[in-house]
């Protein structure tokens, strides 16, 4: 019933069957809608959040899925500015799955604040010392960007792209695409580093303080490299989910191969930077300030070494290993490990650096600061994942989001492309 | 002449723990001249408003040879690294919706500019900052003796101590009416610092050698050698600062002839506190 | 014009655009975040003229001087007095709470009248003429001696018009609940003779021996207590503790003493043996000491050896030896006596056994040492003239010695023996121990009215309610009483009007005397409680009005008295804690929680910590020793003779192993959230222990079980 609408020559699921599935997802988000509206209604006592945490469950998914969307910027990067082509084949999914992180992003800060109708005075009354102040910028900015980036994508439907106006929009605005493309890497690259900022500025918290590069702290850089390395991870892995639950090959696999090569380079360049900053910080910055780095892993019920190890090693390194070479990278399921480790490792990093701060004692007579999200919290949480599905599943059916879809799934499937 | 008469105030505080006795007027007194709201149920202390809070530290030995000390917590009025005025949750308010007084040393809190987004807790390391999670509310009737000197939060700001700046305003303002050009040491005295039955808070001018606050601390102007991030260390051996290592400059210090109870005023490596301990102010400053 | 579709879209897109270029969005978006600021539900203060008045807080009988800070009528703020001669400025928080009394939606709006389970509001007129009625009634049947009064104290005018109130009625049958003051009393008539009572210098002191005195924690005036105790770093004056648990008063002292609950008298008496043995006391204490010193010396040889002290107390002997040989040798030594605020049971012997330790040290009526004299009287009253049912009534015994005899009496008599009962400004229904017991009594009562600005557990028990002012609307002269050195009388102003239709206490009971029958009405013949005040206070009138006090006594007093130990030599045995648990329950008594009346206010509650109330549960401190296994914020039930309770644990390493310690001034259950159905009331689990000799309920703690709930 909706055929006019599905890309030429697409196979996609019968209309029933597709408005069951976003049904389902559909009462998620209602769910998560109805949290959200508690929250704006009746404040933020809704939540578990005190005065010791802050910034809470949300607040890191608000983190996660800014790094993990990061793959938008460095694909694009990638794509437009160093020219790699082959990335043309994924670069569409790659933007939409940054759209979608973003403006959940934008949608959890709107519920996060207290005083949500005054959210603009960020922008009225910056304070230009504030990370925070350069992150509600450039993230609004690449938002733009990133919608700007999206557009030409949506008039390539077939009903839009029957009006003449909206065709050639579409093509001029893929010619120009690649000025769009370096000003979201620009902005990407502040607003990752500004949230990387956001922590390392926090010298009242030794756990997060970090020395750095002149205003910049050295979490600036570090949480723009991880959503580089990282988030290709990420979008692999929605590439992969996709294929798996439309039964369909997407993006070949020398496209797929390539930007885990890539990632892989990144997450393991990353990692080494990440573990002489760890050292640094462990044995310099934190010392000095009369904390031996025990303090922050022991004397509580959740907080441990564990939770270092995983992030670094077995979210870290390890993937990175696994991606840089080419016999593991090429293996299906050992790259699938890889990437999953990978998303895992960056949500866990931001974790670590919104959460585990606010639990640590600073006052030698304070006291561990656990906390338990409410269910307004988790619904608020999961309704940009919900939203996010359906997002991808009426993109997927409607727009032509592979330009590889139709070779991969003509009469015969193709066979893995060696 | 008097050099302090152009120069900026720099308000501050010492408490005397050796006086204190936990006993929460100084915190009940806050809440009254403030317009600090109540609620049901106040004992889970992490969603409890009280600006001045008075924690109990003990020394962690077993009976009998336990000793319990009671530290009352005002915001410490940081002064930030190097003391120019960056305090931890000035410097990273998006809105401007705190800042830093720069001709008296307060961190000022601005409620109808906040938008609630908290970074501000996040980034003070002694839980001086709260969060309105509910609307103020009182009893019917209760609101009668609301101050109109302080005005009510409303929900989704964050709040703090001010050192009662109305009362500087009003100190200022009747010393204005005289003619005068500054005004005195007991002129602005904060709500917490006059109630305490045990005298323990004294207030002042750290920057007004006359002050008693100043006489106590006698604060060093120069950077610590151990640390250049720290300045005004005390020069008075009984005295310290929370967290001071961290390089906030609190203007808030704090007395006790105990030695342990200096030493949980910050956080020592094994070993360092006894290295450490004898460092007051910058020697060759003297 | 026609509309086709395309001019139509072109029209919506237009509108759009143009609003949005408009300054429309722009100025909803201000707008929105100013109405944000302006929320009409949150109160903006009405903003006025500013002026301070003076006067007397009477939340406690600490009696300190307080200045209000008022917008326009409006106060809005309490603080200490500067230059007040009890506290010169600084105010404990409940005095700073104040307001917060004054204006509780849940006090008592108007005279109530108990109909079946519910209160109904009065008029006054009708309220005097039930209560009128009634008293009526007893007189004609020729009982009036059944018309009882309990009040919270017995000195100043309007504790006086209660009494002249009962004694022209015919009754002799008025009791105050247990305070401090009538404890020094107790012990000063005991020791030194009638009408004599017991100050504190402790400002000059350069010793205190502390008998579980919670100096800082409430004890005596408690504002004035605090001052004392923070000039000692100055004055370089020690305190030692002594005590079951590291008290504040314990954690600021020199040295704390743990001491096994309930020995503290053995402890002092051991103390006097091993000054006496060593003739360690002043010279000229011996000829003080009524029939001499050596029977009682070698009384105490015989009871009190270090060895035996030791072994009841668990202090050891050389510790014994040190703060007994400290004290002997300190230039004016004080021993203080008072476990905790002072105010609830106590045990005479201990009183009397660390008051001989002053008296052996001679620190008699000198500077920093125990002032002795007689009890100041400043009110002069008419003559009562008595009519015959009022003679008769006040010849008959009094129902019993202390408020807790009363009960008793009650509880065990088949016949009624109270018919009407007058409770003024206390709660003994929260504040005495076996408080099952006490409500039992009152119920049997046929007929109680209850002098009150709140509904509490005692008024709720009533059958009228008469609201009185708080002390922020009262006229009313507040004599000092509580251990200080000097004695002070202030005057508590009406610093704003009446909140609610409250009387004060004295007008009521003028206008109760005019509708009596005989002779009451004529021994109340003012025009108002102002005029009665202003004619009996008349010698200190124009001091209290004019600065707001008037000192009655001050420096050192010139008496010289005898000491008088017959209580001890009768050698009356220490009291014992009843139940058989392996645990000691004691009473902890904590500066931000009043331990009776008034209940504690909101801001004292939210100051209270998350170690002595979490949610709505008690929280009882127990040594980690005694802990067995059982970690903080665990439940269990504790158990003792009178009741059970399910309450919270925190772990505590300043508590004697073997004891649990539950704060006083929780489990409140009347009709307010802010304060009320929190905790446990420990009165609630501790029952009477009668001390043999003074008749004292002297019950220290009791026995307790705990078993994890
Ligand atoms: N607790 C609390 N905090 C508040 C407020 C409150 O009501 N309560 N109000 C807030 C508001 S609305 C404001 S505007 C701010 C005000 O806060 P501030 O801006 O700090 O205001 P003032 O205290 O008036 O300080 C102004 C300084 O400028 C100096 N000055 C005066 N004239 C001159 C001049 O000609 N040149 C120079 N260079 N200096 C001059 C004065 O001596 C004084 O030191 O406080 C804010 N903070
Ligand atoms: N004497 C003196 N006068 C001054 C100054 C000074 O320092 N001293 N400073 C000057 C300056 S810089 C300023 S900005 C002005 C400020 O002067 P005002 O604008 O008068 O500011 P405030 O006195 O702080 O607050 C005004 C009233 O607003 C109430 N209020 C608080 N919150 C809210 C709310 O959410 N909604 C509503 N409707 N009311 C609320 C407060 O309770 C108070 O009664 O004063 C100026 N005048
Ligand atoms: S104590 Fe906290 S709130 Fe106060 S100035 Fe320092 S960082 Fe800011
Ligand atoms: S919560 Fe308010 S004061 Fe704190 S950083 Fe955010 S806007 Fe600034
Ligand atoms: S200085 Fe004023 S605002 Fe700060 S704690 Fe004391 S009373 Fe409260
Ligand atoms: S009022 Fe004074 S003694 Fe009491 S808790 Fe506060 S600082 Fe300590
Ligand atoms: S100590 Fe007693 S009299 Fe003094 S302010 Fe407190 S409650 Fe009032
Ligand atoms: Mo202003």
């Amino acid at each position: 019933m909706d055929s006019a609408l599905i890309p030429e020559g697409a196979k996609r699921c019968a209309f029933p069957k597709f408005a069951v599935g976003i049904a389902i997802v559909g009462a998620v988000v209602l769910w998560g809608v109805y949290a959200m509206l508690l929250c704006w209604f009746k404040g933020l006592n809704q939540t578990n959040m005190n005065d010791n945490y802050g910034f809470a469950l949300w607040i890191w998914a608000d983190l996660a899925v800014i790094a993990v969307g990061g793959g938008a910027f460095f694909t694009g990067l990638l794509k437009y500015i160093f020219k790699v082509d082959e990335l043309k084949n994924i670069i569409n999914f790659a933007v939409i799955i940054g759209f979608i992180c973003y403006s959940s992003a934008l949608l959890i800060l709107a519920i996060d604040i207290g005083q949500p109708l005054r959210g603009w005075f960020i922008f009225w009354h910056a304070n230009v010392h504030s990370m925070l102040t350069e992150v509600a910028f450039c993230l609004s900015c690449y938002f733009a960007v990133l919608t700007i980036e999206f557009i030409p994508n949506i008039l390539e439907n077939r009903q839009a792209n029957k009006i003449p106006f909206f065709h050639h929009l579409a093509h001029n605005m893929h010619g120009v695409m690649a000025i769009f493309a370096a000003t979201g890497a620009f902005l990407s690259f502040f607003h990752q580093g500004s949230l990387g900022g956001v922590a390392g500025v926090m010298y009242g918290r030794p756990f997060a303080v970090r020395e750095g590069l002149l205003i910049w702290p050295w979490t600036f850089f570090l949480f723009t490299w991880s959503a580089a390395a990282f988030g290709p991870c990420f979008t692999l892995l929605v590439t992969k989910i996709t294929e798996t639950i439309t039964g369909k090959k997407l993006v070949k696999d020398n496209v797929v191969h390539l930007l885990a090569k890539i990632s892989g380079w990144m997450i393991f360049t990353y990692i080494i930077a990440k573990i002489i900053d760890t050292i640094y910080w462990a044995m310099v910055t934190a010392p000095g300030l009369g904390f031996d780095i025990s303090r922050f892993y022991s004397d509580n019920s959740f907080y441990g070494y564990w939770i270092l190890l995983t992030e670094i090693v077995i979210c870290g390194v390890i993937p990175g290993l696994l991606l840089i070479m080419k016999s593991t990278r090429e293996n299906p399921a050992l790259r699938l490990v890889a990437i999953i480790l990978g998303v895992i490792g960056v949500c866990l990093n931001r974790w670590v650096m919104v959460l585990q701060i606010m639990a640590i004692p600073v006052m030698s007579f304070d006291t561990w600061a656990l906390y338990i999200p409410s269910w307004q919290e988790v619904a608020t949480t999961v309704l940009p994942v919900a939203y996010g599905i359906i997002l991808i599943a009426v993109t997927y059916r409607y727009l032509p989001v592979f330009p590889q879809e139709k070779e991969l799934n003509s009469v015969e499937p193709a066979a893995e492309t060696k | 002449m008097n050099k302090i008469e152009n120069k900026a105030h720099k308000f501050g505080m010492v408490i005397d723990l050796d006086k204190c006795t936990g006993c929460g007027s100084c915190m009940v007194s806050c809440m009254s001249e403030n317009n600090v709201p109540f609620k049901e149920d106040e004992s889970n202390k992490k969603d409890s408003i009280t600006w001045m809070r008075v924690y109990k530290l003990t020394n962690g030995k077993s009976f009998p040879d336990t000793e319990i000390v009671y530290l009352p917590r005002p915001c410490q009025h940081c002064g930030g690294k190097g003391d120019h005025g960056h305090s931890p949750c000035v410097s990273v308010c998006p809105a401007t919706a705190t800042d830093y007084g720069y001709d008296t040393g307060i961190v000022s809190q601005i409620y109808t500019r906040c938008f609630g987004c908290r970074y501000c807790m996040g980034a003070c390391p002694y839980h001086a900052r709260y969060f309105n999670w509910w609307d103020p509310k009182w009893p019917e009737g209760m609101e009668k003796y609301l101050s109109p000197d302080v005005s009510p939060r409303m929900r989704g700001v964050v709040e703090k101590c001010s050192f009662c700046f109305h009362r500087y305003q009003a100190a200022k303002d009747k010393a204005y009416y005289d003619g005068r050009d500054d005004i005195e040491e007991d002129e602005y005295q904060t709500a917490c610092t006059t109630a305490c039955p045990s005298g323990a808070i004294v207030f002042g001018d750290l920057n007004n050698p006359a002050h008693r606050v100043h006489e106590i601390v006698k604060p060093d102007p120069h950077p610590w050698p151990n640390n250049p991030n720290v300045v005004g260390k005390s020069r008075n051996p009984n005295v310290f600062r929370l967290l001071e290592r961290l390089g906030t400059n609190p203007k808030v210090y704090y007395l006790s002839e105990r030695e342990w109870v200096r030493k949980a005023g910050d956080n020592y490596l094994d070993g360092e506190w006894d290295k450490i301990k004898n460092h007051h102010g910058s020697e060759s400053h003297g | 014009m026609k509309v086709d579709r395309r001019s139509f879209l072109g029209l919506g897109l237009g509108a759009v655009a143009g609003f949005s270029v408009s300054p429309v969005l722009l100025k909803l978006t201000d707008d929105s975040s100013i109405w944000t600021q302006n929320w009409p539900w949150t109160p903006v203060p009405v903003d006025g003229e500013v002026s301070y008045e003076n006067s007397v807080c009477s939340l406690c009988p600490g009696s300190c001087g307080i200045s209000v800070r008022k917008i326009d009528d409006r106060p809005v703020k309490i603080e200490g007095l500067d230059e007040y001669p009890i506290n010169n400025g600084g105010a404990c928080l409940h005095g700073i709470s104040g307001l917060q009394y004054l204006y509780d939606p849940a006090r008592v709006k108007s005279p109530l009248k108990k109909n079946g389970d519910k209160f109904e509001e009065i008029s006054w007129d009708d309220a005097i003429s039930v209560i009128a009625g009634k008293l009526n009634d007893i007189r004609t049947a020729g009982s009036p001696e059944k018309f009882v009064c309990i009040a919270d104290k017995d000195r100043g005018s309007v504790p006086e018009l209660f009494k002249r109130f009962l004694k022209t009625f015919g009754s002799s049958n008025f009791y105050t609940m247990p305070g401090f003051e009538s404890y020094l009393k107790l012990t000063a008539e005991a020791m030194h003779g009638k009408g004599m009572t017991i100050g504190f210098d402790l400002e000059n002191s350069d010793f205190v021996l502390s008998f579980g005195a919670g100096i800082i924690e409430g004890w005596g005036s408690p504002v004035s207590c605090f001052k004392a105790n923070a000039s000692r770093k100055e004055r370089e004056a020690k305190l030692y503790q002594i005590e079951p648990r590291l008290s504040n008063t314990a954690a600021g002292a020199d040295k704390w003493l743990p001491i096994k609950p309930g020995t503290e008298a053995d402890l002092a008496l051991g103390i006097c043996s091993f000054i006496l043995k060593h003739n360690l006391y002043a010279a000229t204490a011996a000829v003080r000491f009524k029939g001499g010193l050596n029977k009682f010396a070698a009384q105490l040889q015989n009871d009190y050896s270090l060895s035996k002290t030791s072994e009841i107390t668990g202090i050891k002997e050389s510790e014994i030896e040190e703060i007994a040989t400290l004290f002997a040798k300190a230039k004016m030594p004080i021993a203080v006596f008072g476990k905790g605020k002072g105010d609830a049971s106590q045990s005479l012997k201990e009183f009397i056994a660390v008051q001989t330790l002053n008296c052996l040290m001679d620190n008699i009526n000198k500077k920093g040492g125990v002032f002795i004299q007689p009890v100041k009287t400043y009110l002069e009253f008419p003559e009562e003239t008595l009519d015959d049912v009022a003679k008769e009534g006040n010849e008959k015994p009094r129902l019993g010695q202390y408020v807790h005899d009363l009960f008793e009496k009650i509880n065990t008599s088949s016949q009624p023996v109270v018919d009407t009962l007058f409770v003024y400004q206390s709660n003994p229904c929260y504040a005495l121990h076996d408080t099952k017991t006490i409500k039992q009594a009152v119920g049997k009562i046929p007929f109680v009215v209850s002098f009150s600005s709140f509904l509490d557990e005692t008024a709720k028990e009533a059958d009228i309610i008469l609201p009185v002012h708080t002390f922020i609307e009262r006229l009313e002269d507040v004599p000092s009483g509580a251990g200080l050195s000097k004695t002070v009388v202030g005057l508590s102003k009406p610093v704003v009007k009446p909140v609610f239709n409250t009387k004060l206490p004295g007008d009521i009971l003028l206008l109760l005397a005019k509708a009596l029958d005989g002779t009451v009405a004529e021994n109340f013949a003012w025009e108002s409680y102002d005029e009665c005040l202003e004619t009996v206070a008349k010698n200190i009138w124009d001091s209290l009005f004019q600065d707001g006090y008037a000192i009655l006594e001050e420096g050192v007093p010139e008496e010289s008295v005898e000491v008088n130990v017959a209580f001890l030599t009768g050698n009356p045995s220490s009291i014992q804690a009843t139940g058989d648990g392996e645990l000691m329950l004691i009473p902890i008594d904590n500066m931000r929680l009043p331990s009776a009346a008034p209940a504690a206010s909101p801001f004292s509650i939210k100051t209270v910590s998350d170690e002595v109330l979490k949610g709505r549960d008690t929280v009882v401190e127990i040594n980690p020793k005694t802990a067995k296994g059982l970690k903080n914020y665990d439940y269990v039930a504790l158990t003792t003779p009178v009741g059970t309770a399910k309450v919270m644990i925190h772990l505590n390493e300043g508590i004697m192993p073997g004891v649990v310690g539950m704060v006083k001034g929780l489990g409140h259950s009347f009709d307010n959230k802010y304060v009320s159905n929190k905790g446990v009331n420990i009165n609630e689990l501790i029952g009477p222990v009668i001390e043999p000799g003074s008749g004292l309920d002297a019950a220290f703690g009791v026995k307790a079980k705990i078993s994890k709930a």
